[in-house]
């Protein structure tokens, strides 16, 4: 076979896994348990690999304020003590198939959302939604009032959630965005239909549980509208574990910012990052005294939902998304039409009725982003750089990354063909 | 005396103008009440010869 064919037989393959994936979340774990190569003295953090030194100013508060919940510090100034020491290490997230969306970190004792692939066989994970008070580590805050509800989070949340889902037999996440198609979810920043679809599911498994905090979870779950987004993050991640072993393929299989770097990942060399410069989220802000010089760069890995064809993406399947960040229609449509220039497939499971019928483009292939200088737009809220959300919008992906992945994937063929 | 009714016919004919370059020369004719149609072309990866070899080495982008 020529190393041409190689590359198409292998993206055949991921395309096949990104197609047919079927993400079932099947429990709720603490992640030493659930995730392999989790360690007690490790937090996952979201975008490229960084030096901790590095990070961001809410970075390191939620990575500080991480190790106290954990009982690695007493207080954040020794957890960051630690943390320079090396006694406590940082990694990014994606590469142990977790995301953390936003500000968002994971350590050891975090339960985790555990969601399989049916189709392929592999495990993603992420930590839950923590609900629509700004005053979480999810935008980079720690404090008693944040510690409290990582608490709740760690204990009777996961604890009910847990055995709820247990009960349930695993909940499908096609079926969720099956049943949701034409209901305005873009579903990276924008899936209140798919909250509601999902608490459908959950709530009859939830009344069976026999807990004194039972109620208060419902409340939780049924007033959170974002809820589903990081139960997706933990599907798009099953699938990109056995998609990211396909040597050969030019698929993109991870992206993410950590406020500093923002970086991609392609299935042909696994958790290789390709990194640049992290490009600013434009749109709106939630204060109008906020103006970009407040903005951080691209935080967080809730993107990866777009590696399998959601948010920007699928803009047009949430147009109201760009009304609310100073878009129109016409730009939904057009930010869908640039992913489908670059994209070698289209989902099936939700046809958007106000776009023919046609499903989210699927499988950024980097060479046609390269080749056509074609960049798709990704959503995503923006972050302060002293902490908390500044608003939210679109940023296109930078060429820098495609580019350096392309030259990449050579070199790695290359290696392959013993050239 | 070559036969130059040909070009005379398309310049006496009305003009439609196929536009490969930048999309600003297209809407200067149709501000002029002239019908254009731009053509969505780029170069290859910008003109980047490096690039546009280890595209061809990765089996091409179409």
């Amino acid at each position: 076979m020529t190393v041409a064919e190689k590359v198409a037989a292998a993206n055949e393959k991921v395309m096949d896994i990104m197609t047919n994936g079927r993400p079932v979340w099947i429990d709720v774990k603490p992640a030493i348990e659930a995730v392999p190569g989790m360690e007690k003295n490790l937090i996952l953090v979201p975008g490229p690999t960084i030096r901790p030194e590095d990070l961001p100013i809410p970075l390191k508060t939620a990575v500080s304020g991480a190790a106290v919940h954990d009982g690695l510090a007493k207080n954040i100034d020794e957890a960051w003590e630690m943390v320079m020491r090396g006694e406590i290490r940082i990694a990014p997230s994606q590469d142990y198939n977790c995301g953390n969306a936003a500000s968002s970190v994971m350590s050891a004792s975090m339960p985790v959302f555990v969601v399989e692939d049916k189709y392929s066989g592999g495990r993603g994970y992420c930590v839950p939604h923590p609900g629509s008070n700004p005053r979480v580590l999810r935008w980079g805050i720690y404090g008693d009032d944040v510690e409290e509800n990582l608490s709740f989070i760690r204990g009777d949340y996961a604890a009910v959630l847990g055995e709820a889902v247990r009960k349930s037999g695993g909940i499908d996440l096609i079926r969720i965005l099956s049943k949701t198609a034409g209901m305005g979810d873009e579903n990276h920043n924008r899936q209140p239909a798919a909250s509601m679809a999902l608490a459908l599911e959950l709530v009859p498994w939830l009344l069976d549980v026999d807990h004194p905090a039972r109620d208060r979870v419902i409340k939780e779950i049924a007033a959170n509208d974002r809820f589903f987004l990081h139960v997706m993050m933990a599907g798009v991640e099953a699938i990109m574990q056995s998609a990211k072993k396909v040597p050969y393929s030019t698929v993109m299989t991870g992206m993410g910012g950590n406020g500093i770097e923002f970086g991609i990942q392609v299935a042909g060399t696994g958790n290789r990052w390709y990194t640049t410069k992290a490009p600013i989220i434009k749109g709106i802000f939630l204060n109008p005294t906020t103006t970009e010089k407040d903005l951080l760069g691209y935080l967080g890995d809730s993107c990866v939902t777009e590696v399998w064809g959601l948010g920007g993406m699928s803009a047009i399947a949430g147009p109201s998304y760009l009304r609310m960040t100073g878009g129109t229609f016409r730009d939904a449509k057009e930010r869908t039409e640039k992913a489908r220039q670059v994209s070698l497939g289209e989902h099936t499971f939700a046809p958007v009725p106000w776009d023919d019928y046609r499903g989210f483009p699927v499988g950024v292939d980097i060479r046609k982003v390269v080749g056509k200088n074609v960049l798709p737009i990704s959503h995503g809220g923006s972050a302060l750089k002293t902490g908390g959300q500044a608003g939210a919008g679109a940023a296109e992906l930078p060429m820098d990354c495609f580019r350096k992945a392309v030259e990449g994937l050579a070199c790695e063929v290359k290696k392959l063909e013993g050239e | 005396m070559s036969d130059v009714s040909k070009i005379l016919n398309l310049f006496r004919s009305e003009l439609i103008v196929v536009n490969v370059g930048p999309r600003s020369f297209a809407e200067v004719l149709e501000k002029q009440g002239y019908e254009a149609v731009q053509v969505d072309w780029k170069p290859a990866a910008g003109g980047d010869k490096k690039m546009q070899e280890l595209l061809e080495y990765l089996g091409g982008y179409e």
